[in-house]
C-alpha cells in the first residue's frame, strides 16, 4: 500500500459511522464444530460494546474474526468499511495498527520487560522513542504498574500481566480496541482502574468491544450488551435493561 | 522514529538475543571464504605464472638438413598455413654451434676437436599469444612434425603438459570449493535465521498482529544476512592475507616459490568476493524469512 492508501485507511477509520459490520458470519472448525453461526452485527464508531456468554459461547472467536486472526467460514466482516479478509500485506498491517487487541492469553513476550512489551505496538508504527517512553510511563501510572517498568513480564502475576496486555492494546491510540476478559484476574479496585482507562479511550473516540464474564462492568451501564449462546446471538440489550 | 531506525534497533536486539548461533554462522562463513579464496589465490597466481612462462614459449623444429633459401621460404609458408606466428627464426648448423659455445662459456673447450656442424639446423617458431592453449600447442607441434624434412619438434612437452594438468586440477578445486562456499554459507545462514525465527515465533506473530509490515519483520533478518556475509568475508580474506604475508616472509629467498611471482588479490577481486558472500548470505536469510511470512 502506498502513502495515499494508508492515509485513506486512516481517514476511513476515523470518519465512518460504522466501525464493525458483520453479516451472517459463521465459523466452523474441523471436523464439524460450529463456533459461530450466522452472526450479524453492527458496532458504531466510538461505541463501547459488551460481548457476554458462557465459556465456549464464541466470544473469543468473534474477537479473533474481527482482528483477522482467524477467517470466517462464511459471511462478511468489514472493519472501518474494509473487508478485513480481503486486505493483505501493507494494507492489512496499517489497518491492524489501528486495532488494539488485549488477548485472553495476553500474548506477552515473556523474556522482555513490561516497557518493551507495551512499546512494541508503537514501534511498528514508527512513533518517536521519546513519545513511546512517555506513553509507556503514562499507561503504567494509570494501571498502577509504575514500579514494574523494567520487570520481566514472566515475573509478574496474572493480574499484572493482564494489565500489561491491556496497556499494549491501547498504547498506539487505536481507533478500535478489542478486549478479551479484561478483568478476569483483577480485584475490584484494579478493575475500576482498567475500566477508567478503557473509558478514557472511548472518550478519545475509540470503539471498544469487550468480551467478559464480569457482570459488574456492564450492568448499570447504557452500553449495548450482546449475549452469545452456542455460537449464536441469544440477546442484544442495554446494560441497564 | 523512521523505518530504518526501527529496523536497526530490531537487528541489534536479534543479534544480542541469538549471538551464539550468529557467531557460529559467522565462523562458518569466514572459513568458507578462507578455503575458497585460498584456492582461488593459488589458481590466479598459477594462471599468471602460466602467462609469464608462455611468453617464452617457442617450438624448436629440428631439420634433417640445412635448408636452402627456397626451402626456407616453403617452410615459412607451410608454417604460416597452420596459423600466423609471432616469429620464425632459422638457425643454421654453424649458428647452433655458436650458440652452444656461448652457452658453455668457460667450458666450451669440451668441444675441442668436434666438427662445427654436428648440431642439426633448426627453426625456432614463436607462436602468437592467442595460440597458447595446451591442446593448440600440441596440435601445432604435430603439424610442424609432419612437415617434410622435420626430424623432431621440441617445446618442453613434459613441462607444459604437467603445468596444464596442474592448472586443471586447481581449476577443479577452485570450482568445488566455490560451490562448497555457496552451499555452506547459504545453508548455514538460512539455518541460523530459521532457528532465530523458530525461537522468536511468538514475537514475530505478535508483530504481525500489532500491524508490523512484512518489510519491518523481514528487513532485520536481511540485515543480519548482509552483516554475516560482510563480516565473514572480511575476516576470511584478512586471515588469508596474514597467511599470504607469512608465506612471503618465511619462504622468501632462493627456493621453488621464487619461480612464481605471488600476488594477492586485486581490490576488484576482493570487492567481488565480499559482494558475492553478502549476496549468498542475504539469499539464505531471505529464503528463510520468506517461508515464515507466507503463512
Amino acid at each position: 500500500m502506498n502513502g495515499s492508501n494508508q492515509t485513506a485507511i486512516e481517514e476511513t477509520v476515523n470518519s465512518d459511522n460504522i466501525m464493525i459490520e458483520m453479516i451472517k458470519v459463521s465459523r466452523t472448525y474441523e471436523p464439524n464444530i460450529t463456533a459461530l453461526s450466522d452472526i450479524s452485527l453492527s458496532v458504531e464508531t466510538g461505541e463501547m460494546f459488551f460481548l457476554i456468554g458462557r465459556s465456549g459461547a464464541g466470544k473469543t472467536t468473534l474477537l479473533k474474526l474481527i482482528c483477522n486472526m482467524e477467517v470466517p467460514t462464511k459471511g462478511l466482516i468489514e472493519v472501518a468499511g474494509y473487508n478485513i479478509n480481503q486486505l493483505k500485506g501493507k494494507d492489512l498491517a496499517h489497518l491492524r495498527q489501528k486495532i488494539g487487541v488485549a488477548y485472553q492469553d495476553f500474548k506477552l513476550l515473556s523474556e522482555r520487560t513490561v516497557a518493551e512489551n507495551i512499546a512494541i505496538a508503537m514501534e511498528v508504527s514508527y512513533k518517536k522513542p521519546r513519545a513511546i517512553k512517555q506513553r509507556v510511563r503514562d499507561l503504567l501510572d494509570q494501571l498502577l504498574l509504575a514500579d514494574k517498568h523494567n520487570s520481566i513480564t514472566s515475573d509478574l502475576s496474572r493480574g499484572e500481566q493482564q494489565r500489561v496486555a491491556l496497556a499494549r492494546a491501547v498504547a498506539n491510540s487505536p481507533r478500535l480496541i478489542l478486549v478479551d476478559e479484561p478483568t478476569g484476574n483483577l480485584d475490584a479496585s484494579t478493575t475500576k482502574q482498567v475500566m477508567e482507562l478503557l473509558n478514557r479511550s472511548k472518550m478519545a473516540g475509540a470503539t471498544i468491544v469487550i468480551a467478559t464474564h464480569d457482570a459488574s462492568i456492564y450492568q448499570q451501564s447504557t452500553h449495548r450488551v450482546m449475549e452469545l449462546r452456542n455460537g449464536a446471538i441469544h440477546s442484544l440489550t442495554r446494560g441497564d435493561q | 522514529m523512521n523505518f530504518w531506525f526501527a529496523v536497526f534497533r530490531q537487528t541489534g536486539r536479534n543479534l544480542r538475543q541469538t549471538w551464539t548461533s550468529q557467531f557460529m554462522t559467522f565462523l562458518t562463513v569466514s572459513l568458507s571464504v578462507l578455503i575458497f579464496a585460498f584456492f582461488y589465490l593459488i589458481y590466479t597466481n598459477m594462471l599468471g605464472t602460466g602467462d609469464r612462462l608462455s611468453d617464452d614459449l617457442r617450438l624448436i623444429v629440428y631439420l634433417e638438413e640445412e635448408p636452402g633459401s627456397e626451402m626456407k621460404e616453403q617452410l615459412r609458408r607451410k608454417i604460416k598455413n597452420f596459423d600466423d606466428v609471432e616469429e620464425i627464426i632459422f638457425v643454421s648448423k654453424a649458428e647452433a654451434y655458436e650458440h652452444f659455445v656461448t652457452q658453455l662459456g668457460d667450458d666450451s673447450d669440451v668441444l675441442t676437436g668436434m666438427p662445427e656442424n654436428f648440431l642439426p639446423a633448426s627453426i625456432e617458431v614463436v607462436p602468437l599469444k592467442s595460440l597458447r592453449g595446451y591442446n593448440q600447442i600440441k596440435l601445432f607441434s604435430e603439424y610442424l612434425a609432419s612437415l617434410p624434412g622435420t626430424e623432431k619438434v621440441q617445446y618442453g612437452q613434459e613441462w607444459v603438459e604437467r603445468f596444464y594438468y596442474f592448472t586443471r586440477l586447481i581449476t577443479i578445486v577452485v570450482l568445488l570449493s566455490g560451490m562448497l562456499l555457496i552451499l555452506t554459507a547459504t545453508f548455514m545462514v538460512a539455518y541460523t535465521i530459521r532457528l532465530t525465527i523458530m525461537g522468536r515465533k511468538d514475537e514475530l506473530e505478535l508483530l504481525r498482529l500489532v500491524g508490523a509490515t512484512n518489510s519491518y519483520i523481514r528487513t532485520p533478518f536481511l540485515l543480519e544476512g548482509i552483516l554475516q556475509g560482510f563480516m565473514g568475508s572480511v575476516i576470511g580474506l584478512s586471515a588469508l592475507y596474514c597467511l599470504f604475508q607469512w608465506i612471503s616472509v618465511h619462504f622468501a629467498g632462493p627456493g621453488i616459490l621464487n619461480l612464481f611471482q605471488f600476488n594477492f588479490f586485486s581490490f576488484r577481486v576482493i570487492l567481488l568476493i565480499i559482494l558475492g558472500s553478502i549476496a549468498l548470505c542475504s539469499l539464505g536469510s531471505y529464503s528463510s524469512i520468506r517461508k515464515f511470512l507466507k503463512f
